[in-house]
């Protein structure tokens, strides 16, 4: 708020001076302003609530009108500012479009310059002081509106891109000690980052000792890509994971033989079901130590575990 | 302060603990590797899940603590390196080239049990 003070020179005596001056007008006016604005602007209903809101007819632009004065006759801007800013926030979330405020302050610094003439005609410096304060007046408003529009788009976006984030990296358990991770699209430094997070914690989470990542749906591939997919398949392994890379196309293997990338042991299986089928046996192992119990595979003939030394049933 | 090694049969497991220094793991090294050939260890597990780091010192004694005891007859399992630990690790190029990894004590022992049943095939 001290930029936009500074922007317009509010402290500036000649500037509150002109403001003065337009306000006069603009206060007393105000209604028979909106309304022909809003006989200009009839067609368009878009229009119908940005109109409604401005100074002079209901709560909220009441209030608005009331820190308005305030600001002008006292020079406490900053409740004014901050209403402006909090209204163009709700009006930004009620997706109005921001073009929309724009045509109808334009009508109103049209619709508003007849009074001006009829109060000021006669006396030069003060119609200019009035025709600048009334410059100062919109333009605040349109830049206090802006902002908030930005801020709330910019919040929009940051949001979608985190919920984005999110369904695009599923992790899903095919069975016990399984994982599939289908990656589509494509793959930048942000969501490879989020992606093996994803993977590591669902290692974790789920108990994995087998995890078949799918690259299927990855369009393109260049060693950046191919770097970031490997170094998630060694986090895995340090995890006591097999990693297994399926769905990758001619194509993609051409790419990755003509780049020279080093995938260091990663298990490659051209499609996803050979690259399952591959996991189950990895698993096979441990499915038949799981069936019978633990340890029974590979225990001693007389019972006794080879490590612990413990009598198993 | 030394690490703990509990041993059960033919079993070492060691838990490392956050507060361990340098010399700590050097101390545990010497240890483990004395201990192996005393008790004729056949596996020895590395916990380390209580650990934010593993820096390149401690990544080097893991893989010398494995290398040592599988000359004198036994396999080394780490376990528990959590996700962000991991993370780092790969991030940073540090590896665990030389020595097997599970994601915990039921983990490393089914591991154990699988090489030793892969070997005698």
């Amino acid at each position: 708020m001290t930029d936009t003070k500074a922007n317009h020179r509010l402290d500036a005596q000649d500037v509150r001076r002109d403001l003065a001056t337009y306000w006069a007008v603009h206060d007393r006016v105000n209604d028979a302003v909106r309304d022909s604005v809003r006989a200009e602007l009839r067609g368009d209903p878009a229009l119908r609530p940005i109109v409604d809101a401005a100074p002079g007819d209901g709560q909220a632009s009441e209030r608005l009108r009331a820190l308005a004065a305030r600001a002008v006759e006292d020079g406490d801007w900053d409740p004014y500012l901050r209403e402006l800013r909090s209204q163009g926030a709700t009006y930004a979330r009620m997706g109005l479009a921001f073009a929309d405020w724009f045509r109808v302050t334009t009508a109103y610094r049209r619709h508003v310059v007849p009074h001006l003439i009829e109060a000021y005609g006669h006396d030069r410096e003060q119609l200019a002081a009035a025709m600048r304060g009334k410059g100062t007046f919109f333009d605040l408003a349109l830049q206090a509106i802006g902002d908030s529009y930005l801020a709330v788009r910019e919040d929009t976006i940051g949001k979608q891109s985190a919920a984005l984030a999110e369904l695009s990296t599923p992790v899903l358990q095919i069975r016990p000690g399984l994982l599939l991770m289908p990656i589509v699209g494509v793959v930048d430094t942000g969501r490879s980052r989020h992606l093996t997070e994803a993977l590591l914690h669902a290692i974790r989470d789920r108990r994995a000792r087998v995890v078949v990542m799918d690259i299927t749906g990855v369009p393109e591939v260049d060693s950046e890509v191919a770097n970031r997919i490997v170094q998630a398949a060694e986090a895995a392994r340090l995890m006591g994971v097999v990693p297994i890379l399926t769905g990758i196309s001619a194509g993609v293997a051409q790419t990755l033989v003509a780049l020279g990338v080093d995938l260091k042991g990663l298990r490659t299986i051209g499609d996803l079901q050979s690259g399952i089928r591959e996991g189950d046996r990895v698993l096979g192992v441990r499915v038949v130590w799981d069936r019978h119990g633990p340890m029974e595979e590979t225990a001693d003939a007389d019972g006794v575990d080879a490590f612990t030394g413990m009598v198993e049933r | 302060m030394p690490v703990p090694i509990l041993h059960q049969g033919r079993l070492l497991i060691a838990s490392v603990p956050p507060t361990a220094t340098d010399r700590d793991l050097r101390e545990l090294q010497d240890d483990l590797a004395e201990q192996v050939g005393r008790i004729g260890a056949r596996g020895v597990i590395i916990d380390v899940s209580v650990l934010d780091i593993l820096d390149s010192f401690a990544t080097r004694v893991l893989e010398t603590v494995g290398q040592v005891s599988h000359l004198r007859g036994a396999t080394t399992v780490i376990v528990g390196i959590q996700p962000d630990v991991a993370l780092a690790m790969v991030q940073l190029g540090v590896t665990l080239d030389a020595v097997a990894t599970a994601l915990d004590l039921e983990g490393g022992l089914a591991l154990l049990h699988e090489q030793r049943s892969a070997a005698s095939r």
